[in-house]
């Protein structure tokens, strides 16, 4: 209903733009909304530059911006091949939709109602956005406008965050809780403010000038004066209401009429002239006019104004009947002003309920309170053109003339209709002493002297809602006789919630105090049992476990993930694992992590901080220890040929002389292999798959200890697991038999025997070419007893390549397997007896 | 009543610094929630809080991690100082050898923040005047040597606390305003906009082989 305004305000955004820089189309009142809670309108406008367009989001100071200078661009959006939007419909509403605005990874929301301005709008950003899609466009026109704005920020803010963050999914989740955080904040705060109002508030009385007039359609050939200025005191706010503005069939069809300046000009020359005015805000709906003004000193008072229109009339929606209406806040007092014309015909009660109802579920303001009844304080005024029945004409009029206006209203349909609870059920009115106001003879006092002789009425009423609002005055102003209407008026001295600002941002301090603590409370808290883990003496492939229990002890839902430190590559050391290493636990409840260690390494202890983070909260810190036993299993061949007796029986300082390799090398291949290999040359060159079962564990780490701390007994286990004990031996020596320097040399002359033994005699050490000669004349012997144990020299050499020839980091590079089983294939087959030689 | 969606405009992340038992967790919880704990326990990992204060009419939210003293957690304490905006580098005024460490943290600090950090050093425990065991004047005359600001306050009595936090963050908005704090630098440790516990401190991608909660 207010289109004839949006040409100006195109001019009026252009002023904000270069004259390159061309305004194509606007959107007004699309409101930005955050989950669920919605922000102040923004205006959208689409905007041309050397053929590209962008979409522009713009702030508006005022609901009808007046000048550039009420606009700020809060962000500008191409309109590229990123650029998308959408259109969701609102559950359960009918009258607005969701216009989504994507850009890349930023997403905007926009509740917009529906109706011909939208899906204009909606349809020609969809066909630009078509047409971009097809070109390469220069947007550096845009640059200067991305700087500005703060208000959409938090999805903007996940963009950029999304955009620059390689660890894209823990952001979104972060932002996801601090989203829903920030935006519970805002409302919180509201809802406490609100909740400590008496604190920081006091009352203060305003005077409220509330008039009500229709006026035939009738041009202002009169001064209003003795309407409004008939009091001794300026009053504080004037709310003036017309009904009937203008009859004509134009301003019912185009909306316009010269009426609209005639009477805001006639009620500004009548305004009390003791104070100066200035208009608050200003609708119209047909003949439906509402002004506000407040005294200038008030108006920097005036906050978040918003207007609405309901039309009633033909087909339940034309503006011949209805209401129009303005809401603001007088400081911290929320004020609605409603005019209503309501049907008229002495028959039509039922209609003009339905239109009072109606009035009220359709107004809304599109901003929070959205509608009439929210307000502290509502004024409703108008023709609402209840008439008096069950008298005659002529009765009536007897009465009045008798001045007993008590028969009279009791006949008012209106205060029949309100305490029958069916139309203005909360509103009150205040005593009638003035003569009905409709309908007189054209400039005169005399009733309806008309064939239909119409009973004179109260058609024009003010009433109220509200706490704190005193009626001074109601009356009628029986000398502006150009209607058959005569104005009414009525005084109030209202209590408004006047802010203490002192006050005030002491509250404020305190409860963002409040929500500082609550947040600091509402943070993720959790217990562990122990935050140093010790293992007892960890072995060579003996696993331990230790569970530690994380409770959630906030009252958050706690989400904990162990998370690596600065230069490692994982959230904790080969030898430990831990399950789980990420979960929620609920408030209240606990967690049980297993740590287990299990150890491959040639290490003197074990030693790790681990970090368990909670997600959006603290980190706790869990020291994991141990010491570990040495084994044969992961010390050198080097060290191994140098003790004397096993491993475990060696003194430190034994032990530390032969890993330095300062005592002298005592045999020419380790003790331990030594006995591996005779029991199985001994007992086992008959059995089959010698190699490929697997034993107990147990079994190994019986062998194990046999080793590391010798003993009398034969060797424990059975054959089987002392051949897999060979092969861990072999895979788990500190270097690899065949160094890892020779890996490429020999896989690359694996082709080729001369070359491959040219490598072992003239590359290798004598101690390792002596290991890898004995355990090479070991598999021969074993292979000629082939047709019992039913091995072969391919397998063998596949089983031992892939050991002898160890990679860095296991499991690695299984392609090169072929080549190792062909460099040892031609140690199987050939006779090597003659390579042998002892060690110096 | 309220001013935007949003009642703070910056963020500001803090680290607390210092050795074991000086006071860290006490100076931040009587920040935080204006009371001293009597038997805090040591800090085993890095504890957060937050508050809202004003600087200049703005809102800034703090987000202040409080680091282990222990020195065995050093190395890991180390990977929170990145992306810190300010740094309160914390001593106890009873006991020598925490201040005979200091260099050492400032060495951490100057290392492991960028050159914009504000570095505030506090003496901690200046409700115990009878034992002190470090002087005012060293103390001022070390902080002055390295261009840090400097105060000696009380976590238990409250003293000069809340001014350690509100001149950290006066100094950080100041260099924002000349502009020596360059808001798009990514370890700034300053956000122009509200977010949750921005948690990049550790690395960049805490992620292993972890796609979502394992619940």
């Amino acid at each position: 209903m207010l289109l004839p305004t949006h040409e100006n305000v195109i001019s009026i955004v252009q002023a904000k733009f270069s004259c390159t820089e061309i305004v194509r189309t606007l959107h007004l009142n699309a409101s930005i909304t955050q989950k669920g809670w919605v922000d102040e309108s923004r205006i959208l406008a689409l905007v041309e530059h050397d053929s590209t367009f962008a979409l522009f989001i713009i702030i508006s100071e005022k609901v009808k911006p007046e000048s550039f200078s009420d606009l700020t661009i809060e962000r500008a959006i191409p309109i590229d091949k990123h650029f998308s939007c959408d259109t969701d419909p609102i559950p359960e509403s009918y009258t607005h939709i969701i216009f989504s605005i994507i850009h890349k990874k930023l997403k905007l929301n926009f509740v917009i109602e529906i109706g011909f301005e939208s899906s204009n709008f909606a349809s020609e950003v969809i066909r630009l956005k078509e047409v971009s899609s097809f070109n390469v466009n220069n947007f550096n026109w845009l640059d200067k406008y991305s700087c500005g704005g703060s208000q959409t920020e938090i999805d903007v803010q996940q963009a950029t965050m999304n955009d620059q963050s390689p660890d894209l999914p823990i952001v979104r989740q972060k932002v996801a809780q601090g989203h829903g955080i920030s935006a519970n904040r805002e409302s919180f705060l509201r809802y406490q403010l609100s909740l400590k109002e008496p604190e920081y508030t006091h009352l203060q009385e305003f005077s409220i000038f509330v008039g009500t007039w229709n006026v035939n359609g009738q041009p202002p050939t009169i001064s209003l004066k003795n309407w409004l200025s008939v009091d001794q005191e300026p009053p504080d706010v004037y709310a003036i209401g017309f009904q009937e503005l203008d009859l004509s069939k134009e301003a019912f069809l185009m909306f316009d009429t010269p009426r609209e300046a005639e009477w805001r000009k006639a009620i500004m020359d009548a305004i009390h002239p003791d104070t100066k005015y200035r208009s608050v805000a200003y609708v119209r709906l047909v003949g439906m006019q509402l002004e506000v003004l407040v005294n200038n000193s008030h108006y920097k008072y005036i906050r978040n104004v918003a207007i609405d229109t309901v039309g009633t009339g033909i087909l339940g929606k034309m503006g011949n009947k209805g209401g129009v209406a303005v809401r603001l806040e007088l400081h911290n007092t929320s004020l609605c002003f409603v005019n209503a014309h309501l049907a008229a015909g002495v028959e039509e009660v039922e209609r003009r309920n339905q239109d009072y109802n109606d009035i009220n579920q359709r107004a809304n303001f599109r901003r929070h309170p959205y509608t009439i009844k929210e307000h502290d304080q509502v004024y409703w005024l108008g023709d609402l053109n209840y008439r008096i029945t069950e008298q005659s004409a002529f009765q009536v009029k007897k009465y009045l003339a008798s001045d007993d206006l008590a028969s009279v209203l009791l006949a008012d349909q209106l205060n029949q209709q309100k305490d029958l609870s069916k139309v203005l059920q909360d509103y009150t009115e205040g005593d009638i002493t003035f003569q009905p106001t409709y309908k007189f003879d054209l400039n005169s006092d005399v009733y309806d002297t008309s064939e239909k002789a119409r009973a004179p009425a109260w058609t024009d009423r003010i009433l109220w809602k509200g706490k704190g609002i005193h009626q001074l005055a109601y009356r009628s102003h029986m000398d502006l006789k150009i209607s058959d209407h005569k104005p009414v008026s009525a005084l109030f001295k209202s209590e408004i919630c006047v802010v203490d600002q002192n006050k005030y941002r002491k509250v404020h301090e305190e409860v963002l105090k409040k929500m500082d603590k609550l947040e600091n409370e509402f943070l993720p808290q959790v217990t562990v049992d122990q935050s140093e883990v010790i293992f007892d003496t960890v072995k060579f492939r003996e696993p331990q476990h230790r569970e530690i229990i994380i409770a959630n002890t906030g009252q958050v839902l706690a989400e904990f993930e162990f998370i690596k430190k600065l230069d490692d590559v994982s959230y904790c050391k080969e030898w430990l694992s831990i399950t789980p290493f990420s979960g929620c636990i609920k408030p209240g409840e606990k967690c049980d992590l297993r740590l287990i260690v299990n150890l491959e390494q040639p290490l003197e202890s074990i030693y790790d901080i681990l970090v368990l983070h909670l997600i959006g909260g603290k980190d706790m810190f869990i020291t994991v220890s141990g010491e570990c036993q040495r084994s044969c299993f992961t010390t050198s061949i080097a060290t191994l040929s140098r003790a004397p007796v096993p491993l475990l029986q060696l003194t430190p300082d034994q032990f530390k002389h032969a890993e330095n390799q300062q005592s002298s090398i005592l045999y020419s291949i380790p003790r331990e292999l030594w006995l591996l290999v005779d029991h199985l040359y001994r007992n086992g060159l008959k059995t089959r798959e010698l190699f490929e079962s697997t034993a107990l564990h147990e079994e190994i780490i019986r062998i194990r200890d046999w080793l590391d701390l010798g003993s009398m007994d034969p060797i424990p286990g059975s054959i089987h697991a002392v051949a897999e004990a060979l092969l861990l031996f072999l895979s788990y020596t500190r270097d690899p038999i065949i160094p890892y320097h020779l890996h490429d040399t020999c896989i690359a002359a694996a082709s080729n025997y001369q070359n491959c033994k040219q490598i072992v005699m003239q590359k290798m050490s004598d101690l390792d070419r002596n290991v890898f000669l004995y355990l090479c004349m070991f598999l021969q012997e074993l292979l000629k007893y082939s047709n019992e144990n039913g091995t072969d020299p391919k397998t063998l050499a596949t089983i031992f390549g892939d050991i002898l020839l160890r990679d860095p980091i296991r499991n690695s590079r299984p392609q090169a397997n072929r080549g190792k089983a062909s460099f040892i294939y031609h140690f199987l087959i050939n006779d090597q007896s003659s390579l042998i030689m002892p060690c110096k | 009543m309220s001013a935007g969606p949003y009642n703070y405009s910056y963020i500001f992340k803090y680290i607390i610094i210092g050795d074991m038992g000086v006071g860290k967790s006490c100076l931040l919880h009587q920040f935080t929630e204006k009371k001293f704990m009597s038997d805090c326990p040591h800090t085993i990992g890095v504890e957060f809080g937050t508050r809202i204060i004003e600087v200049a009419g703005q809102k800034i939210k703090l987000q202040i991690w409080d680091t282990a003293g222990q020195e065995r957690f050093r190395a890991v304490t180390r990977s929170y100082y990145r992306g810190a905006a300010g740094a309160l580098m914390v001593y106890d005024i009873t006991r020598r050898s925490t201040y005979n460490h200091l260099s050492s943290w400032l060495t951490d600090t100057r290392n492991l923040t960028n050159p914009s950090t504000v570095i505030f050093l506090i003496g901690n425990k200046c409700d115990l005047e009878g034992q002190r065991d470090v002087t005012y004047e060293e103390a001022k005359q070390f902080a002055d040597e390295n261009g840090l600001m400097f105060v000696e306050a009380s976590a238990k009595t409250g003293q000069n606390v809340e001014e350690a936090f509100l001149e950290t963050a006066r100094k950080i908005y100041q260099s924002i305003q000349d502009g020596r704090l360059d808001l798009n630098a990514a370890e700034s440790g300053v956000q122009h906009k509200p977010s949750q516990p921005g948690r990049n401190t550790l690395s960049n991608d805490q992620q292993f082989n972890k796609d979502n909660c394992a619940c």
